[in-house]
């Protein structure tokens, strides 16, 4: 799968490009609006991630161009610009995602995953990892087709770990995640552990989740 | 009180100080005019008498003596005349023609009389001459024209407060119209109308291009605030999400010792500290300049069970007894996303500072003029200090909290800009309520 990051701060292309690598995708980086579309019209790109402020102009207006072609590129904003105008404007614009800094890299992996999923019609709606069958769309989980009944929040976390299996995911990610960008300044909350804590008793029922792993202090692992 | 009823007001009592001025003015002003009319005819009455006087006819006085000094001889009808000769010494320095007003008995009946009398000497013997004029005629005159100018005075005050408030309404329509068409949109500088005002008076068309010069500068400057934000937003959450993915990324290395971890994990906890402080200020001032729109219609019962379903957890966590007993449909307009984020920090708050199996209490109602909704919880509680800086930017009520005190002036932010007032009571270690009064015409 082949992404195009276009981020003029060349530090921050370059911890989005080594996750994304990480994560077995195939990235290039462009740090203005010229050479990303220089790339995409010699490319065949899957993603793009495409920053607003740059300094040639503003990815609005690559965003535009793209979409006049008929290329099915997925594009997700990455931009400081949180306000509900940008937000709408790049969505009627034709993102097929928003997301605003400082951002999760796990919370772009997911999204990630699900645009490009969206996009291309793949039948990649089920996840499995040891022996449990996640059905994303119906948000249902399963063991040798026994239904497990997971809460909305418990699945969206499972879901999560398993979408970024093998890394640590912090707490503050999952809340981010399960809760989104919440204003609350009061971000060390356990709630997150709660949950994680009944959706691992649940699992525990059915096989040994000694892959299912606590990271001290930090957060929690799934490992393949 | 305005201007134009201020105007009109004062108008209407320097009338009415003329009016009582000449009301008590006019009589006296009518009496003398009166008195010199009767006094010159008084005057031509004893002239023709004296002209004409020989003893025949003082004898034809003097024989229908009544009584010792007076004697009656001629009436007009109705008594308002009456003419007296009489014997008597004049004394030395009289002079010789006096008017005096008096109360005279004739033929039993007593009325005020204008009487002159004269005194003279004929054939060796004093006489004093009498000639009096009824003066109750005069004095019904004068009740008339009392009675006159105050009817006319109060018709002239009443037109003329009529036409005054209509002038001065007329004056001061452009002043208005700067006021509501202008002035109150200072704070929406976008939607400001530039359209000169239509005024006769030169003060107002003044006014209104002085205030067009202000509002091109507060937009210039509104403007580059709105740069200014957007600019700091970006420059400051680039580099947060930067470091942010770079400890990411560092936490996924396997070779870490456990120190290693715990000082990322504890540097990521601080980024995320900082990106929400910048999230957060920069939605106050978003708020307090206005870049929301207000146009939607929110429905504050769904919001709060929205709520209660999101912050499930937190409630059982802390075995909270969490009632919602809002009773009324109120829909109004304003922004969902920040009314939202305003119950959800009173709510949030209630949690926080609430005691564990404690309760909060939601509830609507009406009452005076205003839809109100309550989020009453049995927590912690403040005393008088600690409230009067709630509201505060990075105010915490005790140090061992978690936050950075912004919650509550967002909340007050918000408010403020769909014009909801929020009032607090709390009793130390008994609870806090918070109250929002929202407008009931919204």
């Amino acid at each position: 799968m082949n992404v195009l990051i276009v981020e003029d701060n060349k530090e921050l292309a370059v911890e989005v490009y080594d996750f994304l690598c990480n994560a077995g995708y195939i990235c290039k980086i462009a740090n203005n609006c010229a050479d990303a579309l220089e790339e995409f019209g010699s490319n065949d790109y899957d993603a793009m991630l495409l920053d607003l402020g740059l300094p040639d102009g503003d990815g609005f207006e690559v965003l535009q161009t793209i979409r006049k072609t008929k290329s099915k590129i997925a594009v997700i904003v990455l931009t400081a610009r949180g306000e509900l105008d940008d937000r709408i404007n790049g969505l009627h614009l034709g993102a097929d995602d928003y997301l605003t800094k400082p951002f999760a890299l796990t919370e772009l992996g997911a999204r990630l995953f699900a645009v490009i999923r969206r996009i291309h019609g793949f039948t990649l709606n089920n996840l499995s990892i040891h022996g449990f069958l996640l059905q994303l769309q119906d948000y249902k989980v399963s063991f040798d087709e026994i239904p497990l009944s997971l809460t909305k929040k418990e699945f969206d976390i499972f879901q999560y770990l398993v979408l970024n299996k093998n890394r640590v995911i912090t707490r503050l990610q999952l809340t981010e995640h399960i809760w989104g960008d919440i204003l609350e300044v009061n971000s060390d909350s356990n709630f997150i552990d709660v949950h994680v804590r009944n959706l691992r008793k649940k699992l525990d029922k059915h096989t040994s989740i000694d892959w299912f792993e606590t990271v001290r202090n930090v957060g929690y692992r799934i490992n393949e | 009180m305005k201007i134009k009823h201020q105007l009109a007001i004062f108008n209407a009592m320097t009338r009415l100080l003329v009016i009582l001025v000449l009301w008590l003015m006019l009589p006296i002003l009518v009496e003398n005019v009166v008195y010199h009319h009767i006094n010159n005819s008084l005057l031509e009455k004893k002239k023709k008498f004296i002209e004409h006087l020989n003893q025949e006819e003082i004898n034809d006085f003097m024989e229908n003596q009544d009584d010792s000094t007076q004697t009656f001889s001629e009436f007009s009808t109705l008594h308002s005349e009456f003419l007296v000769l009489s014997k008597m010494p004049i004394k030395p320095h009289q002079k010789k023609t006096t008017f005096t007003n008096e109360y005279r008995k004739i033929e039993n009946e007593e009325s005020e009389y204008r009487i002159l009398q004269h005194h003279f000497t004929y054939g060796g013997e004093d006489y004093q001459l009498e000639i009096g004029s009824s003066l109750s005629e005069v004095n019904d005159l004068t009740f008339v024209i009392r009675l006159f100018i105050i009817i006319v005075f109060v018709v002239i005050l009443f037109i003329t407060f009529l036409a005054d408030t209509f002038y001065i309404e007329y004056l001061l329509k452009p002043f208005y119209k700067i006021i509501d068409t202008k002035i109150r949109r200072v704070n929406e500088p976008e939607t400001f109308d530039h359209t000169p005002i239509k005024a006769t008076s030169r003060d107002f068309r003044e006014l209104d291009f002085v205030l067009n010069q202000m509002m091109d500068r507060i937009t210039e400057v509104f403007k580059k605030e709105k740069q200014f934000i957007s600019n700091v937003s970006h420059e400051l959450l680039t580099p947060i999400a930067l470091l942010k993915n770079k400890l990411e990324n560092l936490l996924q290395n396997q070779s870490l010792d456990d120190n290693a971890v715990d000082k990322i994990a504890g540097s990521l906890k601080t980024l995320d500290m900082l990106k929400k402080i910048i999230n957060n200020l920069l939605l106050i001032s978003r708020i307090d300049n206005n870049q929301y729109e207000l146009n939607e219609e929110i429905n504050l019962r769904e919001i709060v069970s929205d709520l209660q379903e999101d912050l499930q957890d937190r409630i059982e966590d802390k075995d909270i007894q969490f009632m919602n007993e809002m009773e009324n449909d109120f829909v109004f307009i304003g922004n969902k996303t920040l009314v939202h984020i305003l119950i959800y920090n009173l709510v949030t708050n209630a949690i926080k500072y609430n005691k564990p199996k404690g309760g909060i209490i939601i509830e609507d109602g009406f009452a005076d003029e205003h839809y109100y909704i309550s989020v009453k919880d049995s927590g912690i509680g403040m005393d008088e200090s600690q409230l009067e800086k709630i509201f505060t930017r990075f105010a915490r009520i005790s140090s061992d909290q978690e936050g950075q005190g912004l919650g509550l002036a967002i909340a007050q932010s918000i408010a403020s800009f769909h014009h909801i007032q929020i009032k607090v009571k709390s009793v130390l270690n008994q609870g806090t309520t918070f109250t929002l009064l929202f407008e009931k015409a919204n």
